[in-house]
């Protein structure tokens, strides 16, 4: 199936509101299973093993397919791929980090991140930015 | 604690299309929820109805493609939103569109990100509720 397709699908069958259920034969570690059980009777984290399951998958997919579907999108328009920098600002505005409101310092953290470590995340670029700034601070 | 990101006007527009100056900063916040959303935090996209009609997303029509890719859910002007929406309206004086945004933003239960192009009048319509901006 094209990869345009499969998105297509998985979106049309995560947005299905058929009841039907079945029983499947999917292995799970004993171990998991088990803890699954005690988070529900113990710590009421979802009303059975079932539900909570169901919401995890529903919840990984729907995340899964919009990165898909963003990946053909900066096939297509390679220079709209957001770069590290753009992540960690994004990052920041999204939770109303102290440091959204300065979006230079953490392009320039990103920068400084990157070249010492490829595979940075945003929160590390965050990270680095909040301590380049209490640097600052403790200097001043 | 999970968080409700939403759209204005605006935000939307920009989804539609690539070229729009926005568009990069949009989707910057979209691939940043929906990572979060894999690596099993409470994340989820929205946009109010009133919102999508003024923007003008009709999601049968081929130009909105891409932007029905994205799971972002829509949160329908049913009685309990729309009744908010109409005293929010009344009070701050703002579009129905971001009255309806008012709505939704002060019966999130958790945290709440609006993606938007007008920061104040958000501020407006939330009237005291704690909200994070992304300004576009």
């Amino acid at each position: 199936m094209p990869e345009y397709d499969a998105i297509a699908r998985i979106n049309e069958l995560l947005d299905s509101t058929d009841p039907e259920t079945l029983n499947t034969s999917m292995r799970i570690p004993k171990a998991l299973r088990d803890a699954a059980a005690i988070a529900v009777s113990e710590l009421g984290v979802a009303p059975s093993t079932t539900i909570l399951t169901a919401n995890a998958l529903r919840s990984m997919l729907e995340g899964a397919v919009v990165l898909a579907a963003l990946e053909r999108h900066f096939e297509e328009y390679p220079e709209l791929r957001p770069t590290l920098a753009d992540l960690a600002v994004a990052a920041a505005e999204m939770d109303g980090h102290p440091l959204a409101g300065q979006p230079e310092l953490l392009r320039r953290s990103a920068g400084q991140v990157q070249r010492r470590h490829p595979d940075a995340t945003p929160e590390d670029v965050l990270l680095w930015a909040e301590a380049v700034q209490s640097c600052a601070e403790s200097a001043a | 604690m999970n968080r409700l990101v939403l759209l204005d006007n605006e935000a939307v527009q920009s989804l539609r299309d690539p070229a729009h100056r926005k568009h990069l900063q949009v989707i910057s916040q979209i691939l940043t929820a929906n990572t979060r959303k894999v690596q099993g935090r409470s994340v989820q996209t929205a946009v109010p109805g009133a919102v999508r009609v003024e923007a003008g997303w009709d999601r049968t029509a081929a130009t909105w493609a891409f932007a029905n890719q994205l799971r972002i859910a829509d949160i329908p002007l049913d009685r309990e939103q729309a009744d908010s929406a109409a005293s929010i309206r009344k009070r701050t004086q703002v579009s129905v569109a971001d009255a309806h945004l008012g709505a939704a933003i002060q019966a999130a239960t958790g945290n709440v990100t609006v993606i938007t192009s007008d920061p104040r009048d958000i501020h407006r319509v939330a009237e005291g509720r704690r909200v994070d901006i992304v300004a576009i």
